[in-house]
């Protein structure tokens, strides 16, 4: 005799929602030069040469442009890291 | 990476000196001032505005030494290793940064971004002795910069 089959009805439920991700923007200026902010972003950022002059690029064709996107601890970091690179870096909640 | 050396004339290095004994106690406040320090939360923005007047306060010293140490015709500044010229690159900008705030104010960026096209004939005398110390400066990061990292310039 087959046993009866238990099926039993689960329902799962999130309880802890994603923490927000933060945006590290960095705004264009007319005094640090396109080869300094390149270097600072390799630097900073840790990205290779030809990614930190399409970011560049970017900033200087809109005169914004999101650097990097992540956790807020992180964000606050590298924001400031790039302050200190005397870049105009600000931060912002994403979404 | 082995040293890295910026050379210019002594009559320079004696200009660029002059300006920056001027300039470098200000360059602490602009640099904190243009700073966007989040404001939400008190602790967070107390430590970058300490983070940023620490690294002002070391910028300043920095340049002040190695101009001062930079001797010979022409005067050459020697940076030891690369922590030391990115170090060197930034407080250039510092002072890059502090001159725009407090002396050309009243340029718009446009004009600040050719400055080589301001009709010098229309600047006061000292303004224009320190758009030319700007322009130094700049050079003296792009030289430096060719050195470090020459793949940045396209």
């Amino acid at each position: 005799m087959a046993k009866p089959k238990l099926k039993p009805e689960i329902k799962t439920e999130s309880l802890v929602s994603a923490a927000p991700k933060w945006n590290v923007v960095v705004l264009n200026d007319p005094i640090n030069y396109q080869a300094y902010v390149v270097v600072a972003f390799m630097s900073v950022l840790r990205i290779s040469s030809a990614e930190a002059k399409k970011l560049m690029r970017a900033i200087h064709a809109e005169g914004r442009a999101t650097v990097w996107t992540g956790d807020r601890e992180r964000a606050e970091m590298l924001a400031l890291e790039l302050q200190q690179w005397h870049l105009n870096s600000l931060l912002e909640k994403d979404g | 990476m082995a040293e890295l050396r910026l050379s210019m004339t002594q009559e320079a290095r004696t200009v660029l000196s002059d300006l920056l004994r001027l300039i470098a106690p200000a360059a602490s406040r602009v640099s904190v001032n243009r700073a966007n320090v989040p404001g939400a939360d008190e602790e967070i923005a107390g430590f970058w505005v300490e983070t940023l007047t620490a690294q002002a306060s070391e910028e300043a010293r920095l340049l002040a030494v190695a101009f001062a140490s930079a001797k010979g015709d022409p005067a050459v500044i020697v940076l030891p290793n690369e922590a030391q010229a990115q170090a060197f690159l930034r407080s250039l900008s510092a002072v890059r940064m502090a001159l725009r705030d407090l002396v050309f104010a009243d340029i718009t960026d446009a004009q600040l971004e050719s400055s080589e096209d301001i009709d010098d004939e229309t600047l006061p005398t000292e303004k224009r002795h320190a758009l030319a110390c700007y322009a130094c400066f700049g050079l003296l990061q792009q030289s430096l910069i060719s050195q470090l990292c020459p793949e940045a310039f396209d």
